[in-house]
């Protein structure tokens, strides 16, 4: 091998350890477009973004990793409703929300594309708390409180 | 263009009114109460933070089987909150409270091995999100009194990818 060779392995073989040695690494770039004065809750990661809750005046944000700018959610925030939980899809097409309107808390699903917003119903009836959608957008997660008990319920998503 | 936006919009909404949903439940003997749901990206996957005599530990079940996965190398002696799972499920990240100090861990079932991330100054992990590929968090932190959210890189991840995604 000739000392060159031997240099470059050296060189490769000291990059990969410090690779592994890395831990959590600052996104400095992006971190101030998020922080504002006030507490954030729910963070959600896509491929794409990050959907989250944003204080002051309690609405549902979406960072754009592309941009590195915020992104319009029409019709998705209501200034009389107090989001709870989000999270979003791989492609930041597809939210579900749980969310507080007058007195009580419901389960939504919200297409951005569209800016279209549904409610879905649980049967037996249960009050949503914290809800996970799978990255393919098919499949949701719901912690339901009920009698008294915290529950995980699957739904299926058409 | 607008006609098909419509009738997408109209199917969309035809399947929401039918959409009543009827859950399907994952319980076990000696499983209390079941919290912080999250799945994998393709939904083959549930973790949950379950209470199993008294402690609060990660759950991890396959969907269509119902089964438990083993989750071996796991620290059972801490409490775990707020997992969540890459695109594959390799990634199973969550929040391990060591006595009064709380850190983030990263799980590689590959590997069968427990990652501690240690944050940088005085802020408690409250809340956190793997991306898809498992290279990026998002952790809710708490640093003097106020609950920010921030984005990290985990460079020395290998991407856990979708079949047929493009690396990038």
């Amino acid at each position: 091998m000739s000392k060159k060779a031997f240099l470059y392995c050296l060189f490769s073989f000291l990059l990969l350890g410090g690779c592994e040695g890395q831990g959590l690494q600052p996104e400095l770039g992006l971190n101030p477009r998020i922080s504002q004065s006030g507490d954030d809750s729910s963070p959600s990661l896509a491929a794409t973004g990050m959907a989250w809750i944003a204080p002051g005046s309690a609405q549902v944000r979406w960072l754009d990793f592309s941009t590195g700018f915020g992104s319009p959610l029409p019709g998705l925030n209501r200034s009389d409703a107090q989001p709870i939980s989000v999270s979003v899809d791989r492609a930041g097409k597809r939210f579900a929300l749980v969310r507080s309107l007058a007195g009580r808390t419901e389960l939504l699903i919200y297409e951005r594309n569209l800016a279209l917003l549904r409610p879905i119903g649980l049967v037996p009836a249960g009050v949503p708390a914290k809800v996970a959608i799978s990255g393919d957008g098919r499949v949701l997660a719901v912690q339901v409180s009920r009698g008294g008990r915290w529950q995980v319920e699957l739904l299926d998503l058409p | 263009m607008i006609w098909q936006v419509r009738c997408k919009q109209f199917l969309l909404l035809t399947s929401f009114c039918l959409l009543n949903a009827c859950g399907q439940r994952f319980e076990a003997p000696g499983i209390g109460d079941q919290q912080d749901p999250a799945l994998s990206g393709n939904g083959r996957l549930l973790v949950t933070v379950a209470e199993r005599s008294g402690r609060r530990a990660v759950r991890l079940v396959e969907r269509s089987t119902g089964n438990e996965l083993p989750l071996k190398g796991l620290n059972w002696g801490m409490p775990h909150r707020s997992p969540s799972l890459s695109w594959n499920g390799r990634y199973l990240a969550f929040i391990l409270q060591r006595g009064e100090r709380s850190e983030i861990v990263v799980f590689d079932r590959a590997l069968a091995r427990l990652r501690p991330l240690p944050l940088p100054g005085e802020r408690s992990p409250q809340a956190l999100t793997i991306s898809p590929d498992g290279k990026r968090l998002g952790v809710q932190l708490l640093h003097r009194g106020q609950l920010d959210v921030e984005l990290f890189n985990l460079p020395s991840h290998e991407p856990d990818l979708p079949p047929g995604a493009p690396l990038q």
